[in-house]
């Protein structure tokens, strides 16, 4: 549960952003969460009204969740494969020694301020 | 609807905290101040560890510590009988320590006179891994009853860690911990890691520990005139 001190951390930067943006009111925050980034979608949504309580900025805001998925390229064979859905092993050789190519990020990628 | 705006950030989450933690350490240096980052699982043994290190390195070295905990003070109140400068840090239920929480810890515990300052990051091998303290280096036990597996479940602790003392070695014969598996697996994530195994209760091991934080501290002073 980690989740609780990453939410916290996306409000705090996001607060500084829109403050300095001149921003009163943030209608939507988008994050883009990588299948490999060990952070959980859903638990960042239970997280959320938790980081942004007695926030007036965002008294109004809504979370937006895009995930991008964990793609790796095989040392081996050079297969592009998706890391999770084939648990780490490279379908075509079954190697198990990988370049990660996406899904690590843990991005901000931008508010709807209103 | 018009008054609506996009604003692009493409930011990592990361991005604030990696940036104060390179400001603070750059502060630490000014100041002469070596922080290390000791993590862990709850129960692996860092304040036991602690405790013994401490007690090999104080002929050499003025020691600070921050006990960072979600409540109580009964890590510091132990600290306190080795006579280190301690003070008990916290995180007010969070999981970790970030750089800030980190620099007011060291704004209070006073860094004057010290050399060393050992930071007992909250016991948790997930987010400790992903917020840069401000530390140096980063050093981490993982204890023998936890299993030769740890390095494959938590990969990015391994990865960012500078030592790993493997701990409670006088347990061995209780359990079924691979040293080799589990040396092969760390170094696979990060070549360049020392391990130290160590039995805080016997106090094997712990004069390499104490080595190991001599060295760093030494180099990383050097650093500093070179840099002049």
């Amino acid at each position: 549960m980690h989740e609780l001190g990453l939410m916290f951390e996306v409000i705090k930067t996001v607060g500084r952003i829109a403050e300095a943006e001149g921003v009163t009111e943030v209608q939507q925050i988008t994050l883009q969460v990588g299948e490999l980034s060990l952070v959980i979608p859903s638990y960042l949504e239970d997280c959320f009204p938790a980081a942004i309580d007695r926030k007036p900025m965002f008294a109004h805001t809504k979370l937006e969740i895009e995930t991008v998925p964990g793609m790796a390229r095989c040392d081996r064979c050079g297969t592009e494969f998706n890391v999770v859905l084939h648990e780490g092993y490279c379908p075509s050789c079954k190697s198990f020694d990988k370049t990660i190519l996406s899904g690590r990020e843990f991005v901000i990628k931008e508010i709807i301020a209103g | 609807m018009d008054s609506f705006r996009v604003i692009e950030i493409k930011q990592s989450v990361f991005a604030d905290n990696n940036k104060d933690a390179d400001a603070l350490r750059a502060e630490l240096k000014q100041k002469g101040v070596f922080l290390l980052n000791l993590m862990s699982s709850p129960g692996a043994g860092k304040t036991t560890t602690l405790t013994k290190t401490i007690a090999a390195l104080k002929d050499d070295l003025k020691i600070g510590i921050m006990e960072a905990d979600i409540d109580s003070d009964v890590d510091a109140r132990t600290i306190a009988g080795t006579g280190a400068k301690v003070i008990q840090l916290h995180t007010g239920g969070m999981c970790h320590l970030d750089a800030d929480m980190t620099r007011q810890g060291i704004r209070n515990l006073g860094t004057e006179g010290l050399d060393l300052v050992i930071l007992e990051n909250v016991g948790n091998l997930v987010c400790p891994a992903e917020f840069d303290t401000g530390s140096v280096k980063n050093a981490m036990i993982l204890s023998v009853p936890e299993g030769d597996d740890k390095p494959l479940k938590y990969p990015l602790m391994f990865t960012i860690s500078d030592v790993l003392l493997i701990n409670k070695i006088d347990a061995a014969d209780y359990f079924d911990f691979d040293f080799d598996a589990c040396a092969a697996r760390v170094k696979k994530l990060n070549p360049a890691i020392e391990i130290i195994p160590i039995s805080a209760k016997t106090g094997e091991g712990i004069d390499r520990f104490a080595e190991w934080i001599k060295r760093q501290v030494k180099q990383w002073n050097r650093q500093e005139e070179n840099r002049g």
